[in-house]
């Protein structure tokens, strides 16, 4: 217990990143999002030796731009926003994309579509893993299950995009946002020379290359090449970075697959059957994009239960990653209800008994 | 060791105020805890209600059921009870319920809060009037921890610290 600190998700991720080097903060404030801005703004103020600077913009719009020239100067640079200012911010998105510009971005899902219930919900998976913005691309998708997981992605999320040169999603929930649990905050990673990295313009200096941010091609041979480029990039992408956590798979005869606050329900759901001699295991997701296909491979004869808090998203990439999506069945809970340990242990003995 | 707990109320009410208190408390007497706030967009007068464990392990933090659950006002006894573990303690603040709840539990206290706080002097301090009832319920966390963690939770307004500790110590030897 000796370092840790007893703080809320959202509070404690902040720091995190600006222990990460992350000095340029841009946002709209949005529940449950708000305390992430705020923080960096109180930040602003009292720790004037950080050399932060935030910046609260007119719109999402402005922000997700702003963090995307801030990119272009090789600093670390993020936003943090809930659902609708997600959606304003998807233009902004696909620029970075296509330009392979490094920025985390912290989406807090609310639940529903329009302004949506300010709840936990998981309902924009499919809006954070299948592109979101325009054009053919895959930003990375990160999604931390405890307060102490949202504080380390934090710090990996900026490792990960300096090196793809690529957006990272942070995926967050109302829950892991507004919980408070013990935490150990990291440490300040070594960081690299901004005007070092390939990403930061810098002007043409002496023996120096000057560094462009490019978002076309030039005519259609172009385009191909240029798309062409970033896909080879996210199957670099694929190939390294799915992340994921088993439990108890050995001898299960049912594997529970959630991620984020649901995963959290679904550990202890797992633990509550286990101690009924229902053979219960896990599959959680850490990386949505790109997911987390090995964790399924050579799995047979078991049967699977993703739990989500959407009509049904996330099951449709495991359905992609079984032998044989017959043995996946889906239990969602829809409008920011989170449904409870023993909620979810109702529904692995249903599965038992057929 | 583990307690599941469900504090539900009116905004303004202190409910969140006394929820982190206590889990402060707790998670400096060495145990894993999560804390949960759930409340609507309204700015007053809406429901705010808090999930927390208090164990020895890392739990999920909403709970199935509340082995111990306060409840500051009827709409929460109405929205909430059906969480209530059937060997658990209810704590109704029978200032402002006269409701019979309907679920099933251990035991059931009513205890005046407000009314408590009126007699001491100031009714804002019924939350924490209710957060020494609870202390005394959770022996595990000792009460100088709760009682430290009122004064650091006052520390901006140190005119208020006395009061507050004499409510949380009226509540403790209430329970």
């Amino acid at each position: 217990m000796g370092n840790q600190v007893f703080m809320q998700g959202n509070e404690a991720m902040a720091e995190s990143a600006i222990r990460a080097g992350c000095k340029l903060f841009f946002g709209y404030p949005i529940t449950p999002s708000s305390e992430v801005p705020e923080y960096y703004a109180r930040a602003m103020r009292e720790r004037p030796e950080e050399g932060i600077t935030f910046i609260q913009a007119e719109t999402e719009v402005a922000a997700f731009n702003m963090v995307a020239g801030a990119a272009a100067t090789g600093h670390r640079a993020m936003t943090a926003t809930s659902g609708p200012g997600f959606s304003l911010g998807q233009e902004a998105m696909s620029y970075m994309s296509a330009a392979d510009l490094p920025a985390v971005i912290v989406e807090i899902m609310r639940a529903g579509p329009a302004d949506g219930e300010i709840l936990a919900a998981q309902g924009d998976y499919f809006q954070a893993t299948k592109g979101g913005g325009h054009g053919d691309y895959c930003n990375l998708v990160l999604a931390p299950y405890s307060v102490q997981e949202l504080c380390e992605l934090m710090q990996e999320s900026f490792e990960l995009a300096e090196k793809y040169r690529n957006p990272v999603i942070l995926l967050s929930d109302a829950t892991l946002a507004k919980m408070r649990e013990s935490v150990e905050l990291p440490g300040r990673p070594e960081l690299p020379v901004p005007s070092e990295l390939p990403n930061a313009l810098r002007g043409c200096g002496k023996d120096k290359e000057p560094h462009k941010v490019i978002t076309c091609g030039d005519g259609a041979v172009q385009w191909g090449a240029f798309n062409d480029r970033l896909q080879a990039k996210y199957q670099v992408i694929r190939e390294a970075e799915e992340r994921w956590e088993s439990y108890n798979l050995e001898d299960a005869d049912i594997i529970l697959v959630a991620y984020g606050s649901m995963a959290r329900v679904c550990v202890s759901a797992m633990n509550l059957a286990r101690a009924e001699g229902i053979k219960v295991g896990m599959i959680r997701p850490i990386s949505l994009w790109p997911f987390p296909q090995k964790a399924f491979a050579g799995i047979t004869g078991k049967k699977f239960l993703v739990c989500e808090l959407s009509a049904g998203q996330m099951v449709e990439d495991v359905k992609l990653s079984v032998e044989n999506k017959r043995d996946v069945s889906f239990f969602g809970k829809l409008g920011g209800t989170t449904p409870s340990p023993k909620v979810v242990l109702e529904q692995i003995r249903k599965m038992e008994v057929c | 060791m583990k307690q599941e707990l469900l504090l539900s109320g009116i905004g303004g009410q202190g409910v969140i105020t006394l929820g982190e208190s206590l889990c402060d408390a707790a998670v400096k007497a060495g145990f894993q805890v999560t804390f949960v706030p759930f409340y609507g967009q309204e700015k007053r007068g809406g429901r705010t209600m808090c999930n927390i464990t208090i164990s020895d392990q890392v739990e999920s933090p909403i709970i199935s059921e509340a082995n111990i659950m306060l409840i500051f006002d009827e709409r929460s006894l109405h929205d909430y009870q059906e969480l209530m573990d059937p060997n658990g303690t209810l704590i109704l603040n029978s200032s402002m319920i006269d409701a019979e709840p309907t679920c099933q539990y251990g035991k059931l206290d009513k205890v005046p809060f407000y009314d408590i706080a009126q007699e001491l002097g100031n009714p804002k301090t019924a939350n924490i009037v209710a957060l020494g009832y609870l202390a005394k319920l959770l022996p595990m966390i000792p009460y100088d921890l709760v009682a430290q963690q009122v004064e650091r939770s006052f520390a901006r307004k140190p005119k208020l610290i006395p009061i507050n500790l004499e409510a949380l110590k009226k509540g403790y030897e209430l329970s």
